[in-house]
This record gives C-alpha cells, structure tokens and sequence, in this order.
C-alpha cells in the first residue's frame, strides 16, 4: 500500500511539473520571419527561391510551352486543330477567357518571383556578408522583378503593382494599377540592377549587367509603342541598346556565325555566347527540367505532342536560306524508318526545329537553355529605335540589321527611309526570331495585330469574332478576380 | 469491523454497476453439496467475477462467525508450504492447538505467506484464503473443517417433495450452475455439469432458474416431481456494458447515442479491417472505399462532414489510445466496437471529437482454460466490370470519321482499318487487369489462471491488386497481458505491432494511371514491337501517358510501415468505497519507409529513384479518478476525472536521384546517380486536457449525464490555445415505469435528449506562423540545381478552434421481449469559426491564409431496427436495418467571400478551374461548372450561331445570356456528399449452417466522371475517343438526336459540365457468405466452421463508371470526393475460409 502510495506521489509531481512548457511550440528545421535573409547564404537561397517562380516545370514560368502558347496571337505559331490544345487555341484565336491555365501558369510564375525579389530587395541592406555579392544579388533580384513586370504589363495591362515582400489582409481588396506606373517601376528596376550587377555572368542562368540594359532598351522601345505611345522613348532605347553593343566584348555578347549552330540546343555548352538572358534547366530535378524543346514542340508522327508549329503563311513567305533551313523541319520520321512530307502529317504543319533537342530526340525533357534573349535581338532594338528616333537610320543601325541579314543568307539593306527601315527590321525580327515569343508583342506595340491576321490561311485557325484592341491584353486570371473583384 | 463493509458492499456495487446479475443471495443459500463444486461449476462458465466475489462474500461471512478478538501475532515467511508447516509454527508462536484430519489437508494443497506481526485472526484468513476449508476457535483451541455453507443459514425447512430435473439451452445442451431457487424462501441450489439438479419444494412453489446471459425462467411445482427447463439466451440489451470513454456504462443507463457492433455481425465475412466492420452497420456511419487498391484509404463519416480544412475522419480510442490508427487493428482481435456519434458522448474527446469517435476495444485472455484459434482464407479478386471499349477496326474508322469532319488529314490509309477487320489490337484492358488472389491467416492463443490472463494473436495477409503488379501483406501481432496481483490492484499491458507493405498502391491515381491510360491509347496501337520491347509511345491515343505496361511494371513505388503501440496501466481501488484511481501510459510509434524506382521508359531514359522515411511518435499519458457507489439503493452515481496529455512529434528525411547509372539497382542504391536532392523537416504537437464527467442514475429511469473537457494545444497561438468542450446529457427509462409495464406493449422504452460542444484541430502544427518553404530548386547551368526558399503561406496568429456544437433527440424501443427493436435520432450539428484555407491570389505570392470564418450544419436522422424475424428449433432469421440521412449545408462564409473555390489537382489538365465551390446554402464538395443542355438541334441553329456553334455541338446553359460561355456561366452543378446510406444485415441459420446476406447502400451523391471525359470526349491525355459509345453520337442528317456531340471544328468540350456528372447512387450486395458448422463430437471440443463467401457480388447503380464506390481523392478531404478519373476500382471477391478453435 505505501508503495502505490509513493508511486502515485512521485507520478503526480512528475506530471504537473512538465504542464506549464508542454505546449510550446518546438519549431524545428522550418525557418521563419526575415531573419532567414540575414546571411549572405540565406540571401543566395531567397534569390534561388526568386528564381523557381520563372522555371517550374509544368507548374509556372517560362521552361514548357505556355510562353510560347501565350504569343501564339502573332502569325508564327499555331496549334493542332483539334486534340487537347483548346487554352493554345484561345490565344491564336482571341478568345482568351479569365480560365486559361496558361495564362495562368505565366502569371503566377512572374508573381511569385515578383514577391522573392521584393523579400531581397526589402532585407538586402541588413545582410552580413561579402559585400560585393550581396550587391550582385540584390541586382539580379531587381532585374528579375523588372523582368517579370515587363512580361506582365505587356500580357495584362493593368496589373497589381507589388513593391512589398509582407502580407496583409487589406492586400486582397487593392485596385490595379495603370501601365504607366508599371513601366516606371521597371525603368527603375533595370537601371538599379545595371548599376548593381557585374558584367560577367555568375552562372550561365544568371543577367549582367548587359542583360539589365538590353532588357531596359527593349523596354523603352516598347514604351514607344501602344499602349504607351511615347516617341520619346526610342531614343532612350537607341542609347541603351548602343551601350550595350559598345561594351558587348566587356559583357560576353556577341553572334554566333552560323544561325544552326544557334540551335544545336546541346545542353552541355550551357547556351551561346550569343545569349543575353537564359533560365538554365536541369533535367536531373523534375520541376526545373526543360519542356518546351522536345516533344512539345515536334509532331505526333515522331512521338510529339503537338503544342506548337509554323502557321502555313508565315512558313510560305519565309525568305530561303540556311535561316529557313534551321528554323523549320518539313519532313518527319515515322516509327517504321520512313518519311513523310508536313503536308500529309495530321496537321499539315511545319514545326520548329528550333525546339527539336540535340540528336534531335522526341523526349519531353531536357536540360537545354530556355533562352530568352539574344544578342541580336539587341541589335534590332537599337537598329528600329535609332531609325523611329531620328527618323534616319545611322551606319551602325545598317551595321546591325545587316550582320542578320548576312548571317541568314539574305543580301544587305541599303537606302531605306527611317519609315521603311523600321519596318524591315520588324519583318527581319521575325524571321530572325520565329517563335521566340516577340512576334506577338511587336505585333501589340506596333497596332499590326489585325493586319498580321487578316489573311491567314485557311488550313489554319482563324479568329473568333473581330480583333480589337480589347484583345491585345488577356483577361486577368479568374483566381484572382474571384478573390478580389477590385482588380 | 472495518472489513466486514470493505468487503462486502464495495463488490456488490461493482457488480451491479458492471451490470451483472446479483447471485449473492442464491449463492449464499443453502447448499446440500461442498460448496467447493459450485465454484468449480461457475469457473468453468468463465463466470470468473462471480466466483471470486462469491469467494470474498464467503470468506468474510467466515470472518464474521469465527472472529473474537486475538491479541497475540505472528510472523511467516514461506513459500509452497504444506498447512501442516503453517499450522506447526502458528502453534510455536502462540500456543493455539490445532484440530484437523490429515487427508483433509492434504487435499487442500500448499500455500504462499508472509506475514509480519499479524494478528491471529489476519493469518488464519490468509491461510484459509481460496481453501475449501473452515475454521472455528474455541478457548485455544482451532478446529479445521471442510467449508460448510451451512455456517451462513442453520435453518431449514423440512422436505416435502424432493423435485430433480435438467436445465438445457435452446440447442439442447445441458446448462452448468444456473442458479434454482424456491421463491419466497431460502432455499437454492445450482444445476451440476450435466445440467441437473435436486430441490426440496412442495407443491404450488414457484422455483426461479437464473444464469447470467439467460433470461431467468418461472416454473410453479406440479405432481410430476421430475421437471426438464429450457433457457433462452438473454437477447436484451439491457445488462450489456458500453465503453464510453474514459469508463463504462450501462447500456439502459445511456444518455447518448452510441451504437455497438459485435463481433457476431461480422463473424463469417471476409474481414481484414476495421472498416469494413462499420460499412453499413451502424446508422450514421458512413464508409466508402474511396480506392479499390488493397489496404488503401477509406473514407469513414459519422454524421457527416463538418470541416472543409480539418480531417474529418472519426477519432479512433483503442483500448484508451487515443488517435490510434484502425488500420493496424487486425479485426480478429476486436472484442467490441462502439460508436459515439452525439455530442454527450463525443465531447469527452472534446477538441477531437467533432468527427465522432470509434472506440475499439481488444479481446483478453479468459481465466481458466487454454483456448487456440485459428482463422484462415483464401480470396480471389476480379473488377466488378470494364469499360465498352471500341474495336481496332471501329476505332480506326471512327478516328478517321473525326479527322474528315475536323478538317485534318485521315490518320489511317484504308489498308490500315483494313488490316484490323481481321486484327483485334490490343486490349489495353485485358493487360492492366487480372484476377488476383489473397490470403489471410489468424492465429491466437489465449487463457489465463485465476490472477493474470493472456492473449496472444497472430495475424498475416497477402492480397493482390485486381490491377497488375499491385499488391498488399501485413504482418502483425498482439499481446494482451491483465493481471490482478491483489484485490485492489489490476495492471494491463497491451502491445500491438505490425508491418504493412504496399507495393504500387500509390500509383494508381490521376491521369498517369495504367487504368486512365488503358482507355487513352489507341488499340491500334502495339503494346509491345516487333522485338518485344514495351511501345515508347501512342502515335494517335494518349498524348502524354506512359504505356500502360511501363507504368505498371517500369516503375515501383514501395511503402512500407512498421507499427507499433503499447498501451500500459495500473488500476488502483483506493480506501474509499466506489473510488479508484488509474494510470494509463501509451506510445505510438510508426516508421513509414517510402521507396520509387521510375525505369528508363516511365522516365524517358532518366531513370530516378528514389527513399523517403518518416517516424512518428504518439506519447499520451491518462491520469484518472473514478467514483462509483449506489446510495439507498436507487442514486447510483458514476464520476471521473481525467488528466491527459499526448505529444505528437513527425521526423522525416528523404532523398532522391535521378539519371541513374545502374538503373538495375532500382531504388537501393542512390548514389550511383548523376544528381541528388535531399530534405528533412520536424514537426511537434501536444495537447493537454482536463476532463470530468458524472453519470447519474435514479432506480435506473431517470438518467443524467454531465461532461466538460478542456483542451490546450501547442496548434494554437498563446491566448488562443485552450477551449472548453462541454456537454450534458438526460434520459427517461419509461419502460421501468409502471404505467408502461401495464400497457404490455414495450419491452424497452427509452428517450433521451443531449447537447454538447466540440472541437475539430483542423490545423496543421504552425499554421500560425508565417515560414518559408524550403526546397524549391533552380539550375543555374545544365549540371544541376540549388535549392532556394520561397515566402510560404501567410500565418494567421488569430486562429482557434473550429467547434461543432451538436443537439440530438433519442428513441429507444423494444417490443416482444426485444425480439423486435427500435432507435431513432434526430440530430443537428451545427460547426462554427470554420477553419478554411483562403487561396490567395498569385499576385500576393499565392498559396492559402487559414482563417476562422463561416459555418458548416449538418443534419439529419437515424433508424436501427433489430428483429429475430423467426426463431424456430432449427431456423432462425435475424435482420437487422439501419437507414440515416444527412443533409449537408455551408450555412455562412463569415462574409469574407460570395463562394469559396476548392479544387483537387487531379483533373490538372482536364478542368480548367477548381471542380469544387463552397457555397452558402449549398453542401460541401458542390460541383462547379456549366449546365450541359445536350447537343444543339437542328431547329437551334440560329440560336446556336450566336454562340458560334451548329446543331450538333455541345449546347451549355447562358445563365447571364450574354452570348458568351465561359466561366461566369459556371453554377453548381452537383453534389459529391452522400446524404443516405442503408445497411441490412440478414443472418439466416439452419441447423449448423449460417447464411448471411449483407446489403449495403449509399444514396444522393453525384459523381464527376473524368474518366468518362477521357474515353468518351477525347479530353486530357487521350487525343481520340475509345469509348463504344461514341457510336451513338450525333451525326447531321443521320441521328439528331444524341446528346453525345458531333465532330465538329466550333464545338467546345467543358470536362466540367453537367455532362460528366453522373448519379452515383449505388445499393449493393456486399457480402453473401454461407457457414457450416462440422457436427463433431460435443466431447471433443474442437470446433471447426467453414465458409465461403462473396464480397460485392450485385451492384444496382446508375453510374456508368467501373464502380461508383471508388474515387481518386483520398479519405483526408471531403470538398472533393466523388471525383472518379481512372480510381482503383473495387472488386468482386470470392472468399473460402476455415475456423478452427479448441
């Protein structure tokens, strides 16, 4: 009897003495509030972090074929008629409704790298750490915001401008804001990372500062264009796209010689030197490997998918040479060995061999470069704007478009008014870069949306009721306007 | 004497609180025979608390003749020692002479003592203690003589008639130690083994037979003197011992609902878990094999759902562990199963108890006797039906019918559909089903002596999956070990543990599927080339899908969990009468093993694999004090008073790689690979509670039940962290009135009424703080990535929790001695600060903020209806009857949003926005989408043209009629909750066979049918159609009347419409299975059955799909279940299994 007594004693002691802490919450290996960016390696891991946003495969971002999808309103690309392609019919259609994963997909990715690089951008200062890496973060984190902004004001217009890394309830009632602001934002984002970034790359996926001002050129160039209309603009983005090309050596840029080689698309050599911003894949980690080269992009007769090929027209009025050659593949391999031309494919379509990976494999996947701009891209910009801003285009714009020219196997430009320059360089930009999601967007800035789709082919979609202006944006995604209607 | 009440009163009210007849008086009586051979009577019926009571009763009415008062003590230390010894020593120390007979002590055995400094009197007790001997002392002098029950009652009446007869049961078996009294006198006897007895009574007497478990028998003395009494097993519920949480009680002194399930009910089916024990047994209850997969999840509601956020899986106690997991209970093992469904019964669990609770109770060892039992089955599987798939030959002309009207070029040459006139194809189908077999072995021993019992069980099954290469063994044992080292001690330990191992289990979900892929590629297409190697991929069917053969045998995903749970306690009767104190400490502890191996073809030639490993720890502690005494005989009081506290701590690690060099080495060799990823994380919870409740009864009619618990949990911020859950409880026991025993109608007449509050932890740990999600990857280049962190979701510090405040009205009626009973309940449960994760909008970063907003009622009724619908000398039908309907309402949003958006992620790629809307005024898991009005019609073509469509085209209601369908013409469209289910258990026995026919039904629940989608519309993966039915489609001029669309360039397929909603009702057949009992000797006491059965042999459904029961969301969430998108089918099972036991 004493003993159970003691027992009991000893259990009630030992109980009631462990009450008071036993509901603390023990908060292990999970990190929490803004000190995680204290350090300049907690600082690296928020700047990767900002990075997923543009490359999760599937998920969000640029790495499969919904960027592609997303410009498919310009006359480059096209989708299957019929199969499971209806969110990339939308765009080629101008039907676009508030539902498209697509969309979807490119909006949530910029967004959620928007709100990594505004967590950087608001806790960078207090980082301990090497100085000059902590800056050279702080730069890509304020390139990457200006990047997913520019994508966003040109997909949606008005948008919600987020500059806050904190949550607050008050968030979800907020209005958008005009292009302007936006655009403004991004200026100023590109200018800061310019001065932050180094000239040289850290990481094959990562901007200079080339990349910041090439980006903040074709920014400006744009801001010329609608919605915008500011001719003041292109001569800042003359300016800035000439610096760029003067300090091309210091950054790394430069073309390649040959267009095919541009397209090798061997994951090994890490892209170009020619690549003046890449997101880098790896196929080793499944939400980073690449799904837009591949079987996105090839035909059902070689194991692809479908997603994405030529509009007939577009591929007609291709002008010949070894650019066509390596742009375009016209002749598939069925399973048995033999060939079959495109036009007695299902979709009587040529496709990209832009996208094909090396050796030509139908895999979905990769770790090939998703690049995103080239150095002659750079080029244009300055050839275009110096034209629109001086209304005579200068030697080094001739320099510019004629370096292409050349390299595609086409003869010189000589003698053109500034009008007339202009416009040749926007045919020559897309030829140049067929499918690399810019037809579009010229198409928008320039008002050629309803020309450029008048008279499509008939073997190809047509558009669903008539283009309007309304149809140079999408509709914001219904996820957000179901939440807050202010938008 | 202070001892005289300790040992009297306190066991009688025991027993009359355990529910147990009172036999005291008549065993007390007068008794011709050694009263020694009763004892051997009752311990051979197992009736072991009787005896021991008898016992002490006995020992102390000895203590009270014999006593007078010694002053002199002793002192003993011996072991196994003769009386002799004992007495020789007792003689030493205090000169006391001892009188006996030698043979007398000799039979009597040897004994244990130790005592120091005793008194006389105390020694002579321990001594005699368990004897069948007496004692008396004169002067100095000690006199042993065989025990004498007469020593009680000296009087007796003389013999007028000496009446001898036998006591039998209904199978005619001769009945040991019934209990035969003279009414109205002091005399009694008990019946012998061969079931008879002798009594003295004259005639006109009335002689009363009573044996606990039997109803008692009234025979009045004829001439004849020889009397043959048949007892009948006492059907009533009435004296049946509930376990209610924390204690027990009465049946008839319930004020709750709480439904039982024996193990009667389910003693011949196939049964290899808990679940489906409760399918369609108890009203209320609702259980779906969400996946036909063996051992994989189930979805178990009691009274519906109430949480959108939380889990609203039932909380399962077993053997007072609370949070145990039911699918490591081998149901061999199950001694009872109660069901708390209201909340004066639930609330005891109080911030756990929203959801009901599922009490299981496991089997112990018998006193006396050595018991071996073996169960064994074997089992074969086949899916219940497949789809109407079309033929090579019709699918090629059809997909070429296609391409003409869609504008592209024909797939096939005419050689091509030529060939398949008189090729078959493939049958994808034929490939990914097979008929699987199983196998399921129970071995248990059981016993025990007077003082400590065992039981020791053993259990194995291996089952196949109906679909190839999945498959499912557990491996578990158990050791119930109860000991009663002294009167007022009782210590128990219950160790379980168990091995699960699911091979492929978890594959089998989504559009990656083989089941979703079998309807996706062409039958056109090989399986396999012309070299035997599996095709890479489906020129014309599936887009994105793997081959169904790869995705079956190319891949392996392995889970593998050790289990084990240890459950230990003391039990303590402090010096108080009716008071005792109990310590109950348990642990938990479960390591998951996950392990996935993806060949080259599943991968595209990166094979990966990869390992992941998760221990959980469960620690609880139960500190409780009970209270239970009957005052002047008509109060009877039962209280308790608790102290709990459980932590709960989660450690996982995991690791993968991909590009593996050795693809041969699957999973176990890692780092033979060109890229790693790993991570790990923790997570702690605890919860500490306070909890009392007190039971009152008055004579047994007018009940009263009071409960409150208060729980703190680590979940919560501080301010927020504790709640009070409490909860009262009232019943009126008519039947016990007069008034309504006139009336000769009711056998058993009861209402009651509760109402309670509890409490749902719908939260995950640290859900109010705000962290980072670690782990997001980047590359950099093309040699590998970086890990990052990203801002995760918002913390909301001002979360508490969700509580479900429940009211519920009783009727209890039994009719016909109870052959026929009847309970309904009403029930209205109404959960309010809803806890829901508000999603986000992508521009603040996405994810979801959990909030308290809202409310949630579920309402409903419940029938049981128990009849013995024939009893006769060789047949018997019982069936028993339950129907309960829920209805479901989100009644409120708290404001923050018109509807609340909730998908599921397993149509990525066939919905384009969330299937689910929450929705005040409508139920929980409401379907989302248009209204699909059937196909345009030719004298709609105007109207048609508005919407840029022609007859034949999927037409889709307007509702804002702005010429437009999009997503502002999405309503709700169906619901996936169930709001009625039936059950009808039907046992049929005739002679030594048992047939039992069990029907099961689930009713008002809508299913989203993507599978469909898939083969009949072409949608996810699949690029063509494959489904027969799209024979029947509309084709201008030819048939305008199909609902089913034409191939048409401007129609619009929505997966989400009406179109793929599908009743999904279903009544089925669940099990029929017939028993035969082998006629062997009654001496040899082995008892062998046999049986065979079949599980889900008949289904009544709508539904087109394979089965309506299975979905592909998993028993964790209830927004979103119904979805069926290539679900593990179930199966139908034939089952012949053997039971043996000695």
């Amino acid at each position: 009897m004493k003993k159970i007594q003691i027992l009991f004693f000893a259990i009630g002691i030992i109980v009631l003495s462990g009450c008071k802490k036993y509901l603390n919450e023990e908060v292990q290996g999970s990190l929490l509030g803004s000190g995680a960016l204290s350090s300049q390696q907690g600082l690296e891991a928020a700047l990767t972090g900002t990075y997923a946003g543009l490359e999760n495969t599937w998920g969000t971002g640029f790495i499969h074929a919904t960027a592609v999808g997303a410009t498919m309103g310009g006359d480059d690309i096209t989708t299957h008629k019929a199969s499971n392609k209806a969110d990339f019919r939308q765009f080629d259609q101008f039907d676009v409704t508030s539902t498209n994963q697509r969309t979807q997909a490119l909006y949530s990715g910029c967004y959620k790298t928007i709100q990594g690089a505004n967590n950087i951008i608001a806790n960078y200062r207090a980082t301990v750490g090497d100085a000059t890496i902590i800056s050279n973060i702080a730069g890509e984190a304020y390139f990457l915001r200006g990047f997913s902004y520019y994508w966003l004001v040109r997909l949606y217009g008005k948008i919600p401008l987020m500059t806050n890394p904190d949550f607050a309830d008050s968030l979800l009632t907020i209005h958008s804001s005009q292009p302007a602001d936006v655009y403004s934002l991004i200026e100023s984002d590109l200018n800061t990372a310019a001065t932050l970034l180094p000239n040289t790359k850290r990481d094959p996926g990562r901007p200079n500062k080339g990349t910041a001002l090439a980006y903040l050129a074709d920014v400006y160039l744009t801001e010329g264009g609608w919605p915008m209309n500011d001719p003041t603009k292109y001569a800042l983005a003359a300016a800035t796209a000439k610096e760029v090309i003067n300090d091309s050596t210091l950054y790394g840029f430069h073309l390649v010689p040959t267009y095919t080689e541009l397209w090798a698309n061997n994951p090994a050599t890490n892209g170009t030197p020619e690549t003046v911003f890449q997101l880098s894949t790896f196929l080793g980690v499944g939400s980073t490997t690449n799904a837009n080269y591949g079987a996105s992009a090839m035909p059902g007769e070689e194991g692809g998918w479908d997603d994405f090929f030529s509009e007939l027209n577009f591929y007609k009025n291709f002008p010949l040479g070894p650019r066509k050659d390596a742009t375009f593949d016209t002749l598939f391999t069925l399973g048995n060995g033999a060939t079959l031309p495109y036009q007695q494919s299902q979709t009587q379509h040529p496709y990209y061999k832009k996208y094909y990976q090396y050796n030509r494999s139908s895999n979905w996947n990769s770790s090939t470069p998703e690049c995103l701009m080239r150095f002659a891209y750079v080029l244009t910009i300055y050839a275009e704007a110096e034209a629109r801003a001086t209304g005579t285009p200068d030697a080094l714009a001739y320099q510019c478009i004629n370096a292409i020219r050349q390299r595609a196997g086409e003869a010189p430009l000589s003698g053109l008014s500034g009008p007339d320059f202009a416009a040749a360089v926007v045919q020559e930009k897309a030829w140049e870069f067929a499918a690399e999601r810019y037809r579009w967007f010229d198409l928008v800035r320039l008002e050629m949306v309803e020309q450029a789709n008048a008279n499509k082919d008939p073997n190809d979609l047509q558009p669903i009721g008539t283009i309007t202006k309304a149809d140079y944006t999408f509709p914001l995604p219904y996820s957000e306007t179901s939440v807050n209607p202010n938008l | 004497m202070q001892s005289k009440a300790h040992f009297t009163l306190n066991p009688l009210i025991a027993m009359r609180n355990a529910g147990l007849r009172l036999p005291t008086r008549k065993l007390l009586s007068k008794e011709r025979r050694w009263m020694g051979q009763d004892f051997h009577f009752i311990f051979r019926k197992q009736n072991w608390l009787v005896m021991k009571l008898t016992a002490i009763l006995l020992l102390s009415a000895c203590l009270q003749v014999s006593a007078t008062g010694f002053s002199q003590n002793v002192t003993l230390s011996e072991k196994s020692v003769s009386l002799q010894k004992v007495f020789k020593q007792i003689h030493k120390q205090t000169g006391y002479q001892f009188f006996y007979e030698d043979e007398m002590l000799n039979k009597a055995g040897r004994i244990n003592i130790t005592v120091k400094d005793a008194p006389l009197e105390k020694v002579l007790a321990i001594c005699f203690k368990d004897l069948p001997l007496s004692y008396s002392i004169v002067n100095n002098a000690i006199t042993v003589t065989p025990r004498k029950v007469a020593i009680v009652l000296q009087q007796q009446l003389p013999a007028i008639n000496n009446i001898h007869g036998t006591v039998k049961d209904q199978n005619n078996n001769p009945l040991t130690g019934v209990s035969v009294i003279v009414k109205g006198t002091k005399k009694g006897t008990s019946t012998g083994a061969d079931g008879s007895f002798n009594i003295d009574a004259n005639v006109g007497d009335v002689l009363e037979f009573t044996m606990i478990g039997y109803k008692s028998k009234i025979v009045t003395v004829g001439q004849s003197s020889n009397i043959t009494i048949e007892m009948d097993l006492e059907v009533t519920v009435g004296n049946e011992v509930v376990v209610v949480g924390y204690g027990t009680q009465k049946k008839t002194d319930l004020t709750g609902a709480i439904s039982t399930i024996s193990t009667k009910e389910f003693a011949d089916q196939p049964v290899t878990r808990v679940d489906q024990v409760l399918q369609g047994r108890v009203a209320g209850v609702q259980v779906t094999n969400a996946s036909g997969a063996p051992g994989a999840d189930v979805r178990i509601r009691i009274r519906g759902a109430n949480s959108v956020l939380g889990n609203n899986d039932p909380l399962y106690v077993v053997d007072g562990f609370v949070g145990a997991d039911f699918s490591t209970i081998n149901p061999d093992d199950i001694e009872a199963i109660q069901i708390l469904k209201d909340a004066s019964s639930t609330s005891i669990y109080g911030s756990r108890g929203a959801n009901g609770v599922v009490i299981i109770t496991t089997k112990k060892g018998k006193r006396g006797g050595f018991k071996i039992t073996y169960d064994g089955q074997v089992s074969s599987s086949q899916v219940i039906k497949r789809y109407d798939l079309l033929s090579a030959y019709d699918f090629a002309t059809i997909v070429n019918q296609r391409s003409v009207d869609l504008n592209t070029a024909p797939v096939y040459t005419q050689a091509q559909v030529d060939f398949f006139k008189t090729n078959p194809g493939t049958n994808w189908q034929d490939l990914v089903f097979r008929k699987s077999m199983g196998q399921q072995h129970n071995l248990s021993v059981s016993g025990g002596s007077e003082k400590t019992t065992y039981l020791l069980s053993a259990n194995y099954l291996d089952q196949d999956g109906v679909i190839n290469n999945t498959g499912f063994k557990k491996y578990s044992i158990r050791s119930n070990i109860n000991s009663n080292p002294t009167d007022k001690l009782s210590i128990h330990l219950n160790i379980e543990g168990s091995r699960r191992e699911g091979h492929n289990i978890g594959l089998i979900a989504g559009s990656g599927n083989p089941v979703t892929q079998a309807i996706s590629w062409a039958p056109t297409t090989p399986a396999r080339d012309s070299s035997g190697n599996v095709t890479l991929s489906d020129p014309v069917g599936s887009a994105v899908g793997g081959n169904p053969l790869a995705l079956m045998y190319d891949q392996t995903s392995d889970a593998n969990t050790n289990q084990a749970n240890i459950i230990g306690g003391i039990n303590y009767k402090l010096p108080i009468d009716g008071l005792a104190i109990d310590l109950q400490y348990g642990m938990n502890y479960a390591n998951a093993q996950g392990a996935y191996y993806g060949g080259s073809i599943v991968t595209r030639g990166n094979p990966a694999a990869s390992r992941n490993s998760t221990e959980q720890t469960t620690v609880q502690s139960t500190s409780s004090l009970t209270y239970n005494r009957t005052f002047h005989a008509d109060h009877s009081i039962n209280a308790v008073i608790v102290f709990e506290t459980q932590k709960y701590i989660q450690n996982y690690f995991s690791s993968s790689s991909s590009n593996l060099f050795f693809p041969s080495l699957g999973y176990y060799n890692l780092a033979l690979a060109n890229s790693f990823a790993v991570g790990s994380g923790y997570t702690e919870s605890a919860i500490l509670s306070y909890l009392g409740r007190v039971n009152y009864a008055y004579k047994d009619k007018f009940l009263l039940t009071a409960a409150v618990r208060r729980d703190g949990a680590s979940k919560f911020a501080p301010g927020n962290q504790y709640s009070t859950f409490p909860s009262v409880g009232v019943g009126y026991n008519l039947s016990k009135e007069d008034f309504v025993q006139k009336l000769n109608i009711f056998s058993n007449l009861k209402v009651r009424a509760s109402w309670g509050i509890t409490g749902s932890q719908a939260i995950n740990p640290y859900a109010t703080l705000s962290t980072y999600a670690t782990g997001t990857p980047a590359a950099f280049n093309s040699a590998g990535v970086i890990y990052g962190i990203q801002l995760g979701n918002p913390g909301n510090l001002n979360l508490k929790w969700e509580t479900t405040k429940q009211s519920d009205v009783g009727l209890e009626m039994g009719f016909l001695e109870n052959r026929i009973t009847l309970e309904a309940d009403y029930f209205v449960k109404n959960t309010s600060n809803l806890l829901l994760n508000q999603a986000l909008p992508a521009y603040v970063g996405g994810g979801t903020e959990t909030k308290n907003v809202g409310s949630v009622q579920n309402k409903g009724y419940e029938f049981t209806l128990g009849t013995n619908l024939v009893k006769g000398k060789n047949f018997n039908w019982s069936s028993n009857f339950n129907f309960s309907f829920v209805k479901n309402r989100v009644k409120s949003l708290g404001g923050i949003a018109p509807r609340i958006p909730a998908g599921t992620g397993v149509g990525a790629g066939m919905s384009i926005t969330n299937e689910f809307m929450i929705q005040p005024g409508y139920s929980l898991g409401s379907y989302w989408g248009l209204k699909y009005l059937g196909t345009w019609k030719p004298k709609e073509a105007t109207e048609a043209a508005t919407y840029n469509q022609k007859p034949g085209d999927s037409h889709y209601q307007d509702i804002n009629g702005d010429g437009a369908i999009n997503t502002s013409d999405f309503q709700i469209i169906g619901t996936g909750i169930p709001t009625s289910t039936l059950g009808w258990n039907n046992t049929f026995s005739y002679k030594a066979l048992t047939l039992n026919v069990f029907v099961q039904g689930v009713f008002g629940i809508d299913k989203l049918n993507y599978t469909k989608a898939v083969g009949e519309a072409g949608a996810g993966d699949a690029r063509q159609i494959t489904f027969s039915e799209i024979k029947n489609r509309y084709i201008p001029g030819v048939n305008e009347t199909s609902n089913i669309p034409a191939f048409s360039s401007t129609d619009v397929i929505y997966t989400q419409s009406s179109r793929f909603i599908e009743n999904g009702s279903y009544l089925r057949v669940k099990n029929v299975s017939l028993a035969y009992n082998l006629p062997l000797p009654k001496k040899s006491k082995i008892n062998i059955k046999v049986f065979v059965s079949a599980t889900n042999l008949l289904t009544f459904t709508k539904y087109t799909g394979l089965d309506p029961e299975s979905s592909n969301i998993g028993s964790s969430t209830d927004t979103a279940q119904g979805i069926d998108y290539g679900a593990y089918p179930n199966s139908r099972t034939y089952t012949f299994g053997i039971n043996l036991s000695y």
